[in-house]
């Protein structure tokens, strides 16, 4: 397995960082993807193969999104259960969820996804600034 | 004579307080191209966050709908070999961003089938009068549900709209002939 997965933003696409060999993984800016299966294909695939390996270990991920499309809230929810899944195993998982203090609606996106977790550690937390 | 006549449906467009119009054939790029110039002009009014990421949200739901379900569409009848695929069909429709007072409107239009008419007009009659609660309620369910048959996205989109919007969205529908009718979609920030 690789120890980083690095995708950089576009202006449709958010940044990827997964840096596995110190178990922090991050996904930032805006998502509205002319093809959401496409963009989110390997970032799935290089999520399970990590999770798959991580067994009893922590992970931290932070998700620190400015605004996404419905198709892309879609792609959020089946990462945010990866993570479940990961830590119903035994593995223990920390998610942040940031968001714009001046944008309610992905505060309470991130409240949605944050009551789906039962097992994981969810944080909402204001973006710095 | 031409200055005249696009003078006149710049006018029509103005009087209106439209302060962006396409109508054609809509594809990524022009939602990202128009999507872009759009920002420009919130920030330029100087528009809040909240009102500036609504605004724009709905635009890509309204747009990426025209993209999707346009019932009005050209295609290459043979796609070349080596484009495989590459886009061949492309969707017709209007999408209007006007001022009325301190609000945004974003209108969309397109044809649809007459055959979907009866399920669209009740999936918007459900979402145009639900509470922002039960909104939020329907659209966590429809985010677990498998998308609807026909359906390209996650089926969220029309919630999506009316969550952001700040009043019910409007929609109506004019017959075109026995197998068409145009959808027209309001949505007020």
């Amino acid at each position: 397995m690789r120890d980083k997965l690095d995708i950089e933003a576009t202006s449709r696409t958010p940044a990827v960082v997964f840096d596995f060999a110190n178990n922090h993984l991050k996904i930032a800016g805006e998502s509205y993807p002319e093809d959401v299966t496409e963009f989110y294909r390997p970032v799935f695939d290089a999520l399970d193969a990590y999770l798959g390996k991580l067994d009893k270990g922590s992970c931290r991920f932070d998700f620190e999104l400015i605004y996404l499309n419905s198709s892309s809230a879609k792609a959020v929810m089946m990462l945010m259960d990866k993570l479940e899944a990961a830590a119903k195993k035994g593995a223990a998982v920390d998610v942040h969820w940031f968001y714009d203090k001046e944008d309610d609606t992905m505060q309470e996106l991130g409240e949605e996804f944050g009551e789906d977790l039962e097992t994981a550690t969810f944080h909402l937390e204001k973006m710095p600034g | 004579m031409l200055a005249g006549q696009l003078m006149d449906l710049r006018s029509m467009l103005h009087s209106q307080g439209v302060i962006f119009a396409y109508s054609g054939y809509v594809t990524e790029p022009v939602l990202s191209g128009v999507g872009e110039a759009l920002k420009q002009k919130l920030t330029i009014d100087d528009a809040d966050t909240k009102t500036l990421r609504s605004v724009f949200a709905i635009f890509v739901e309204q747009m990426q709908n025209i993209i999707r379900y346009s019932a009005e569409k050209a295609h290459q009848p043979m796609p070349p070999a080596s484009d495989a695929g590459a886009l061949n069909e492309i969707r017709y429709g209007i999408l209007t961003i006007g001022r009325e007072g301190n609000d945004y409107m974003v209108c969309a239009g397109n044809l649809v089938r007459q055959s979907d008419v009866p399920r669209l007009k009740e999936r918007l009659s459900r979402i145009r009068n639900m509470s922002k609660e039960e909104l939020k309620a329907l659209y966590k369910e429809q985010l677990r549900a498998d998308p609807e048959q026909g359906s390209k996205g996650a089926g969220l989109g029309f919630m999506e709209i009316a969550r952001r919007a700040t009043q019910p969205i409007d929609f109506d529908f004019a017959d075109v002939d026995g197998e068409y009718s145009f959808f027209a979609l309001k949505a007020t920030i």
